[in-house]
């Protein structure tokens, strides 16, 4: 890794490339990523998934460097859990515990916490979110949208600096999307998010389009979506 | 990704749980088929000799704790007293039978391969712990406790048909998924 | 929760797990020798009049046995046609008291306290590396993805009748491998994005 790139803060992409079953999913990308609102979108296979699951290592790049907030994610996506928080989209795929009280100490204690320690925290904001009540409840009788709040929580008790969505709200209602919305907007994390919803990126500050593995456009918000939706709906021939 | 065992024997574990829920199908001999011994032939084949070995290891483990999740809603210590519990005390084996042979047949095509890996592990190894058991909780002899279970043995080789022809189904859709078939 | 336990207390209940699996194992030995029909049933009616001072629901979580009649009949048969109609009885009777009280000591159990009095089992399991807590967070995601497969199952079964289905209903096991495997491999990437089971292994 050279210098310059190790001491820049945030995520710095370095001629990345990434070829999974042969095939080339990232193409010597280069990127910075330090806005605070940073939106992906592109069609499905265009590499979205990818791009975040090599920002907290849980897929190894072929070539290029990659650094985020100094450290090198090849350590793993164990290593980067303190940095980068990660949101997939199925909550059913990530909730690791039968109850919500255990799913959210789990990061806690995997930061070093004890377990009444960790405890106190998740009441201490369950109560703050008015839903102490919460604690004993068994996952399963959970909705989906109460589910996908557990792992937004979840991953906010660890206070990450970035926090990565993977189509958050693919299988969510309106209403409960925009619950979760606001529950992020106001996060001073970093937060970077994959989303076929483009309303979701009401004051975003930078939107990437990605294609093919490459950045097609990359700016701000307003721009990038409405040259996206011109695309989408066929207006400006390739 | 050091936790990925442990998951995969975990979830396998689960799945035979869930294999529990599809109704039984009723046999010839009048004992239903329950999908779940299909499930101990798949563990070795899906997961190897060693994980499907544990994922069973594990089921078994939770089901005397408590979990009513043998097929029928059984489940507790009382499994572990009863003249069927051989089977139940086999599962781990057989599994690890049947991965272990499924392995060594890898020559062979998927289908044949499976099948006779399931034969010998959810067939031959399960009833030799099934019978050992049944003797030993009714007190009958051998030839006794080895010919009431042959009621059974129909319906459990068109359950080593059923495994192998999904071990072939999940090499078709998912090729890297299974185990002894990479 | 997926479990056998009653959601009581009663003396069953506050008695500690430990005693009441060694107890269950002493007994097991002890009826063993038991021949007398008599004295057997004795016993058994004892085990039911337990189960009766637990009241309702305990008797009624005796339905779940009913899947054990054909075995229990055929065994039966087979004992009396071979030895005598006594003989086969008192089988039947040692048999069914066994059952009975194993599964009385899972009904007043929690899953947890169960497990902690069988953890000293797998001590050792640490001279080949393996930690014990790794078998404790195993049974912890068993137990939370069993209604999620259970959830998938339904729903496949669902889209099954709802096309016509049919009898070859063992064709689901082939979408349910396949969508459990997938769920491994995403389970397997949330738990290392959030630390791995580094916890489990030091607290």
């Amino acid at each position: 890794m050279t210098q310059s790139m190790s001491q820049a803060k945030g995520i710095c992409f370095h001629n990345v490339t990434l070829v999974r079953n042969g095939r080339t999913v990232i193409d010597q990308l280069s990127l910075e990523l330090s806005e605070p609102r940073i939106g992906l979108i592109g069609h499905n296979g265009s590499g979205k998934s990818s791009l975040l699951r090599l920002i907290n290592g849980l897929l190894p790049v072929n070539a290029g460097q990659i650094s985020v907030f100094g450290q090198n994610p090849s350590s793993g996506p164990e290593k980067m859990s303190s940095h980068v928080g990660f949101i997939f989209q199925n909550p059913d795929h990530q909730i690791i515990f039968p109850t919500v009280e255990e799913e959210l100490c789990f990061g806690l204690i995997n930061q070093g916490l004890s377990k009444s320690t960790a405890l106190e925290k998740v009441m201490t904001l369950l109560s703050e979110q008015g839903r102490c009540d919460w604690a004993k409840r068994p996952i399963h009788s959970l909705s989906d949208g109460q589910k996908q709040w557990v792992c937004i929580v979840s991953i906010i008790l660890m206070n990450p600096k970035v926090i990565l969505l993977d189509e958050p709200f693919s299988a969510l209602d309106l209403p409960t999307r925009y619950q979760l919305l606001s529950l992020l907007h106001d996060l001073p994390q970093q937060i970077i998010m994959i989303s076929h919803e483009l309303d979701s990126f009401t004051d975003f500050d930078r939107i990437i389009w990605l294609e093919q593995g490459k950045v097609r456009q990359d700016g701000p918000s307003d721009e990038i979506l409405k040259a996206y939706y011109a695309d989408a709906k066929g207006v400006n021939p390739r | 990704m050091q936790d990925k065992s442990l998951v995969q024997i975990a979830l396998y574990a689960a799945l035979i749980a869930a294999l529990g829920l599809i109704p039984p199908v009723p046999f010839v001999t009048g004992i239903p088929i329950t999908a779940q011994t299909l499930g101990v032939m798949l563990a070795g084949i899906m997961l190897g000799p060693w994980r499907g070995a544990l994922s069973m290891a594990l089921f078994i483990f939770v089901v005397a704790l408590g979990a009513p999740l043998l097929s029928g809603g059984r489940g507790g210590l009382g499994v572990f007293v009863g003249p069927t519990a051989g089977f139940a005390i086999g599962f781990p084996f057989a599994a690890f039978a049947t991965g272990y042979a499924a392995l060594l047949l890898r020559k062979l095509p998927t289908f044949p391969a499976t099948l006779l890996a399931s034969i010998l592990g959810g067939i031959i190894v399960l009833y030799v712990f099934g019978i050992t058991g049944f003797k030993l909780v009714t007190g009958r002899d051998w030839l006794d406790a080895a010919k009431i279970m042959m009621v059974f043995i129909p319906g459990d080789i068109v359950k080593a048909v059923i495994a192998a022809a999904v071990a072939q189904a999940v090499v078709k859709g998912l090729p890297d998924a299974v185990y002894t078939r990479r | 929760m997926i479990s056998l336990y009653l959601e009581q207390t009663s003396y069953l209940h506050r008695m500690p797990a430990g005693i009441k699996l060694l107890g269950m194992a002493a007994l097991s030995l002890a009826l063993y020798p038991i021949g007398q029909v008599s004295i057997l049933f004795g016993l058994a009616l004892l085990t039911l009049l337990i189960y009766a001072s637990l009241g309702r629901p305990a008797l009624q979580g005796l339905k779940v046995f009913r899947s054990l009649v054909p075995i229990f009949a055929l065994i039966f048969i087979m004992q009396a046609w071979s030895v005598g109609v006594y003989e086969a009885c008192a089988l039947l009777l040692r048999m069914g008291t066994l059952i009975l009280i194993a599964n009385l000591i899972t009904l007043t159990t929690k899953m947890d306290d169960m497990m902690t009095a069988m953890m000293p089992l797998f001590s050792p399991l640490r001279l080949f590396g393996v930690d014990p807590k790794r078998i404790a967070f195993a049974v912890t995601l068993l137990i939370r993805f069993i209604p999620v497969l259970m959830g998938v199952t339904q729903h496949l079964l669902d889209a099954w009748k709802s096309r016509g289905g049919g009898r070859q209903l063992w064709k689901l096991a082939i979408p349910l491998t396949i969508q459990s495997i997938r769920l491994s491999d995403h389970v397997a990437e949330a738990l290392a994005s959030r630390g791995g089971i580094r916890s489990v292994k030091k607290p």
